[in-house]
C-alpha cells in the first residue's frame, strides 16, 4: 500500500514555515505578557480619534464602543496567533506533499510558491487588522486587511491547495489505472 | 520517512483545501448564511418548536443560527488541524509499523478519521433541518462519533504498536 518516501520541500520553504510558527508562539506569549499595555495603547489612540470610532462624549455610550473595539483588537491578535501556528504547519506538510507527489516541475513550483507565500502572509492580515483598529476603526481596518492581505494571499493559498488536491487526485487515478493494467 | 498511501494523502489534502475554503467564505457570506439559516428554521417551524410568538421565535432562530455558524467554524478549525495530524500519523505508520494487515487497518482508520471534520457540516445542516437538539444528537451519533472514534482508534493502535516496537528493540 505504500510506495516511496517523502521528499522535503526546499529549505527556504521550511524556514518560512518554522519562522511563522515561531512568530505565532512569540505573538501568543507577548499577547498575554503585554495585554494591559496593548489595551492601554489602543484605548489611547482611539480616544485621540473620536470621529473615527463614533465617540459622542457621553461616557456610558463611549465606554461601550471602546470596549467593543478593544475586544476586536484582542481578537485580531488571537486570530494571528492561531492562524500563524496553523498555517506554518500546513505550509510544511502540504509543500512536502507537493514536493513528493507533483511530478511536473512548473506545477510543483507554482503550488509550493502559492501555498508558501499565501500561507505565510495571510495570518499577518490579522495583525494588520488589529493594528489598524485604533486608527481606522473595526470596519475600516478590516477593509484594508481584506484587500491588502486576506483576499490576495488567502486566495493564493486556497488556489495552491486546490491545485495540490487536483494533482494528488490525478496521481491516484494514474496509479490505480496502472495497477489495473494486465502485466505484459 | 516513508509516505502513507495516496488515498490517505488525498483525503488529508482535500480536507485542508475544504477547511481553508470554508474559512475564507465564512466572513464574506455571513449575512447570506444568516438569511439562509433563518429561512430554513422558519421552513422547519415544527422541528424548531416555533410558537408564533415573535419574541420567543426570534430567540429560537438566533440559537439555531448560532449553532449552524458554529458548525461551519468548527469544520474550518478541525479540518485544518486534524488533516496534518493524520498525515503525520500516516507517515509514522508507513515508516515504523511492520506487517501489512496491521498497517492496512491503521491506514483505513486514519483515512476514515480524517473525514471527522465533515461531521460539523452535518451538525450545521442537521441543526437547521431537524431542530437544534435533534440535529446535534444526529450529527454526534451518526457522523462525529463514528468518524472521531476511527481517528482515536487509529492513534491508540499506533501507540500500542510503537510501544511494542520500542519494547522489542530497546537498544535502538
Amino acid at each position: 500500500m505504500t510506495d516511496g518516501t517523502w521528499r522535503l520541500p526546499p529549505v527556504p520553504v521550511l524556514l518560512v514555515g518554522v519562522a511563522l510558527i515561531a512568530c505565532a508562539e512569540v505573538g501568543g506569549g507577548s499577547m498575554a505578557q503585554f495585554k494591559l499595555e496593548l489595551a492601554r495603547w489602543a484605548r489611547g489612540i482611539m480616544l485621540a480619534r473620536p470621529q473615527v470610532h463614533g465617540l459622542v462624549g457621553v461616557r456610558d455610550v463611549d465606554e461601550q464602543i471602546l470596549d467593543e473595539a478593544l475586544v476586536k483588537f484582542d481578537a485580531g491578535l488571537r486570530l494571528f496567533h492561531l492562524h500563524a501556528e496553523g498555517m506554518g504547519t500546513i505550509i510544511i506538510v502540504t509543500t512536502m506533499v507537493a514536493s513528493t507527489l507533483v511530478p511536473r516541475p512548473a506545477l510543483r513550483r507554482a503550488i509550493v510558491l502559492l501555498i508558501t507565500l499565501g500561507g505565510a502572509v495571510y495570518p499577518l492580515g490579522y495583525l494588520l487588522w488589529s493594528g489598524l483598529i485604533p486608527f481606522r476603526g473595526v470596519a475600516g481596518g478590516k477593509t484594508v486587511a481584506e484587500w491588502l492581505v486576506w483576499i490576495p494571499f488567502g486566495g493564493a493559498a486556497i488556489v495552491g491547495m486546490w491545485l495540490l488536491t487536483g494533482a494528488v487526485a490525478v496521481r491516484l487515478i494514474q496509479s490505480a489505472a496502472k495497477r489495473s493494467q494486465p502485466a505484459p | 520517512m516513508r509516505r502513507p498511501p495516496l488515498v490517505l494523502v488525498l483525503v488529508a489534502v482535500l480536507m485542508i483545501a475544504l477547511g481553508e475554503t470554508a474559512g475564507a467564505l465564512m466572513s464574506p457570506f455571513r449575512s447570506a448564511t444568516d438569511r439562509y439559516a433563518r429561512a430554513r428554521v422558519t421552513a422547519n417551524a415544527v422541528a424548531h418548536g416555533l410558537t408564533g410568538s415573535a419574541e420567543y421565535d426570534d430567540e429560537v432562530r438566533s440559537r439555531a443560527v448560532f449553532a449552524a455558524e458554529a458548525g461551519v467554524s468548527f469544520f474550518h478549525t478541525h479540518a485544518e488541524g486534524l488533516a496534518p495530524v493524520i498525515l503525520l500519523a500516516g507517515t509514522i505508520v508507513a515508516s515504523v509499523v511492520p506487517g501489512g494487515a496491521v498497517r492496512g487497518v491503521l491506514y483505513a482508520l486514519l483515512t476514515v478519521g480524517a473525514l471527522f471534520p465533515l461531521g460539523y457540516v452535518a451538525y450545521a445542516v442537521a441543526t437547521l433541518e431537524t431542530g437544534r437538539e435533534a440535529g446535534v444528537a444526529f450529527a454526534e451519533r451518526y457522523v462525529l462519533t463514528p468518524l472521531g472514534s476511527a481517528a482515536i482508534l487509529a492513534l491508540l493502535g499506533l501507540v500500542v504498536v510503537l510501544a511494542r516496537t520500542t519494547r522489542s528493540s530497546p537498544s535502538e
